[in-house]
């Protein structure tokens, strides 16, 4: 049966080519650092759908945002489970980018063809500290703000354009409903757009180019 | 997957099977915690706790009488402070009964006008006589009653 089904679908949309173009193509003998871009992977999918969990109960706004989390950890069934996975998932996301980054660099595996990947590579780090750093604020508690206010304070020190940097992360002087409305927006929304797209890109490529090989003492 | 056949587990399924079965696991503690989470504000028992209204001595023979209560409810992570109405009517001094005063047709509120003996819902002209039975109008069924009880000259009425 399921196979028949398998089979119809494989008639209109081939997806067995793209299955074994995916799980079925060459790669070289290689070793457990060639993991850490998979593993991110797999983290980022955790923290999609823990995530999105918790939007079924997050308020971003000052005056609910810190009890809707405490009524996450405290008072729902798993809620402290689901809130711990995204917590300790985020801190796992940015160590092991920037593992899955320093295998690539010390491989050179970032040389022609794969400076795009690289380059692609490149802004989704930056896309994972942003998670990071809207994440933060979130929680809405004394130390997500001094956080924050800090963390903006250091933007507002570049040189001529810092000011209106800090301006416009905080969407206005100081730090408001304004600034928490637009962390979560930029968290949940523009965030995940970007690194989805990110994502594709930066897959296609390792697909189409197919990985390096562990390079060889003489190279 | 079948071996059955050839008893050798080649390194291939082993691998697909492992995979597979762990993927499985990992998918499980991640996937079924979510259904309790999602669902645990609908499961949330509501609390049945007696609530006081006041002292019966106010409440004459055959006439509904008003009480206000102010009660707290916590609903998700918000505390919030609802009034409710009752009227409660006696025909013997004994026994009470306690009404709400929500219109069961649209959930408006109905007002006991003593003119009229009757309540009166400003709505679509339902009209409940004094034990809240149906008189006129769309009303589908009687006033909604509370569970209720008195101790020591004060009544109470049961939650939800
Ligand atoms: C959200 C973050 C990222 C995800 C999910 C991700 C995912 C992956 C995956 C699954 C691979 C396949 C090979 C492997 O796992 O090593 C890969 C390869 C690669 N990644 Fe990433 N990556 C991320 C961030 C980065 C960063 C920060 C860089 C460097 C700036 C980078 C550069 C590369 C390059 C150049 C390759 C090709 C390596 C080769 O062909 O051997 N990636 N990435
Ligand atoms: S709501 Fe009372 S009559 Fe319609």
């Amino acid at each position: 049966m399921l196979i028949k089904i398998g089979d119809w679908l494989d008639e209109r949309f081939s997806w067995r080519e793209v299955w074994a173009a995916i799980f079925e193509r060459k790669v070289p003998h290689v070793n457990w650092f060639y993991t850490l871009g998979s593993a991110t992977l797999f983290v980022a999918i955790n923290q999609a759908v823990t995530g999105i969990l918790l939007t079924l109960y997050y308020v971003p706004t000052p005056d609910h945002a810190y009890d809707s989390v405490v009524y996450i950890t405290t008072q729902l069934p798993f809620g402290w489970l689901i809130r711990g996975l995204h917590h300790w998932g985020a801190s796992a996301m940015v160590i092991l980018t920037v593992l899955h980054l320093l295998r690539v660099f010390y491989f050179g595996a970032y040389k022609y063809p794969r400076e795009a990947t690289w380059i692609s590579g490149v802004i989704l780090l930056l896309v994972v500290i942003g998670f990071g750093f809207t994440g933060y604020l979130l929680p809405w508690d004394q130390k997500s703000f001094w956080a924050t206010t800090v963390g903006t304070q250091i933007a507002g020190l570049a040189p001529f354009v810092g000011d209106w940097i800090l301006r416009i992360a905080r969407g206005g002087r100081d730090i408001s409903a304004v600034t928490l409305a637009r962390f979560f927006g930029t968290h949940i929304w523009v965030l995940p757009a970007t690194l989805a797209a990110l994502v594709g890109i930066h897959l296609y490529l390792v697909i189409r180019i197919g990985i390096t090989a562990v390079p060889k003492k003489d190279e | 997957m079948d071996n059955s056949e050839d008893k050798q587990l080649s390194r291939r399924n082993f691998m697909k099977v492992a995979i597979a079965s762990i993927g499985g696991v990992i998918g499980a503690v991640l996937g079924l915690p979510a259904i309790p989470y999602i669902m645990g504000p609908a499961l949330q028992k509501e609390s049945d706790d007696w609530i006081q209204l006041g002292s019966i001595s106010k409440v004459e023979l055959d006439i509904p009488t008003l009480f206000k209560k102010t009660i707290e409810t916590q609903t998700g992570w918000i505390d919030t402070e609802e009034e409710i109405l009752v009227y409660v009517l006696t025909s013997n001094g004994q026994d009470y009964i306690v009404m709400s005063n929500v219109c069961t047709h649209l959930a408006c509120r109905v007002r006991w006008i003593p003119e009229k003996d009757s309540f009166f819902c400003p709505c679509h002209n339902g009209v409940f006589a004094k034990d809240g039975a149906v008189v006129a109008g769309p009303p589908p069924r009687p006033l909604d009653r509370f569970e209720s009880k008195v101790e020591d000259g004060v009544i109470f009425i049961k939650r939800g």
